[in-house]
């Protein structure tokens, strides 16, 4: 058992409720089954959904804020407000709009930039996740069964582009400093973003 | 029909959380009102999402989840409140992307030439404003310290880089000089500049 099970066997052996203990040594959870639980959340207050998602999304939202530059106690600080966001909004929570690891990504991105913000005494931007959207027809083709494409998608990159667009997402730098990081001119970077993404669209576009 | 759109660096940008606010708000009120590149963010936070999956995990801190649980019925403080849109110009509604930001009047800044300050109180360093060009009118030929991103609300106007109407979207750099011209309508657009203007003289 690693540190980061603990807390939730500690949660499970507390609750009355009926626990599966099978979910815990579950394999990760795939794309459907996290957006059921982030479901079960939102209809019943599910805590031990919540302690599902939180064990699968908890710790890797923390390695994308260390990556993001954030302090490791930052990190933790701001990984839990994460899911603390993904408790209070799991109602906004579309499965026809958005995958689960989308969402919880467009989440834990705000809450980096919130952080950054509270850093110099700012306030948060509105959210806009809360100002009604319908979904297009395009979104939702796109969404049906993207997120396994883009795993397939992303394998079948090659390491340059791969490099460049995790970078892009990664790092809290815009592209003049992954230029210099890189030491490679900011055209080539740019350059480098735009085919790493139409090679990841034909890709898609490919997929069966 | 929208003709221009963000570049697909800068709607990477966005989506990674990377732009500048003052870009990132005209992008979101260009993304507000086009499905195409609704999609591609939607597409791009996909792959964020996906990238976030391929992260080695970092263990928390032991009482990170009982921390969290204790947490949650706690209610969610308060959204802002939003000010009261001010009316404009031939009825045009503002993009909700403006929700939060504080608008100003409508001041005179030259012939045919007006523009109204959007203040955004989580970047007050932002430079982002109204525009209103009188039909047919030139502003004059200037270069930019920084990027100009340029958001058509209503009417459009035209320079060497092209036509831009209602729902476009015109990226410029501080390699671009240009005399923007507005159309017959006029133009109202929202606009965030970088580095000031570069005037000739």
């Amino acid at each position: 058992m690693n540190a980061t099970d603990a807390p939730l066997y500690f949660f499970l052996a507390a609750t009355t409720r009926a626990v599966v203990v099978t979910e815990v040594n579950a394999p990760p959870p795939n794309g459907a089954a996290l957006a059921a639980l982030i479901a079960r959340v939102a209809s019943a207050q599910d805590r031990t959904a919540f302690a599902a998602l939180f064990k699968y999304f908890a710790p890797r939202v923390k390695a994308y804020l260390r990556r993001a530059g954030l302090t490791p106690a930052a990190a933790e600080e701001v990984t839990q407000q994460v899911m603390l966001a993904v408790w209070r909004k799991a109602d906004h929570f579309d499965p026809a709009i958005a995958g689960a690891a989308s969402w919880v990504f467009a989440i834990a991105r705000n809450a980096r930039i919130d952080h950054a913000r509270r850093q110099r005494d700012l306030p948060a931007a509105p959210d806009p996740a809360e100002e009604p959207q319908a979904p297009s027809a395009e979104t939702l083709l796109l969404t049906a069964e993207r997120a396994t494409r883009l795993h397939k998608a992303l394998a079948a990159l090659g390491p340059e582009q791969r490099q460049i667009v995790q970078l892009s997402f990664f790092s809290d730098t815009p592209h003049t400093a992954i230029a210099r990081a890189l030491n490679l001119p900011l055209g080539t970077v740019k350059s480098r973003i735009r085919l790493g993404l139409a090679k990841l669209r034909d890709l898609l576009e490919d997929a069966p | 029909m929208i003709q221009h759109h963000p570049a697909p660096e800068t709607l990477l940008a966005y989506s990674a959380g990377t732009l500048p606010a003052g870009r990132a708000l005209v992008v979101m009120a260009h993304l507000q009102g086009c499905p195409h590149c609704q999609a591609e963010a939607a597409t791009l936070d996909a792959l964020g999402g996906a990238l976030l999956e391929t992260l080695t995990p970092e263990p928390l801190a032991p009482d990170a989840f009982a921390r969290t649980l204790a947490q949650l019925d706690t209610p969610a403080p308060p959204a802002p409140r939003r000010q009261t849109p001010l009316p404009q110009p031939f009825g045009l509604t503002l993009p909700a992307a403006l929700h939060g930001t504080r608008i100003g009047r409508w001041l005179w800044l030259g012939r045919g030439l007006r523009y109204s300050r959007v203040r955004l109180p989580w970047a007050p360093e932002a430079n982002v404003m109204l525009l209103r060009v009188a039909p047919n009118r030139r502003v004059i030929t200037h270069s930019h310290g920084g990027a100009e991103f340029t958001q058509v609300l209503h009417g459009g106007f035209y320079d060497a880089t092209g036509h831009y109407e209602a729902g476009d979207l015109a990226e410029a750099d501080e390699h671009l000089s240009h005399q923007p011209c507005a159309g017959p309508q006029g133009c109202i657009c929202l606009a965030a500049l970088e580095g000031g203007l570069r005037l000739p003289w």
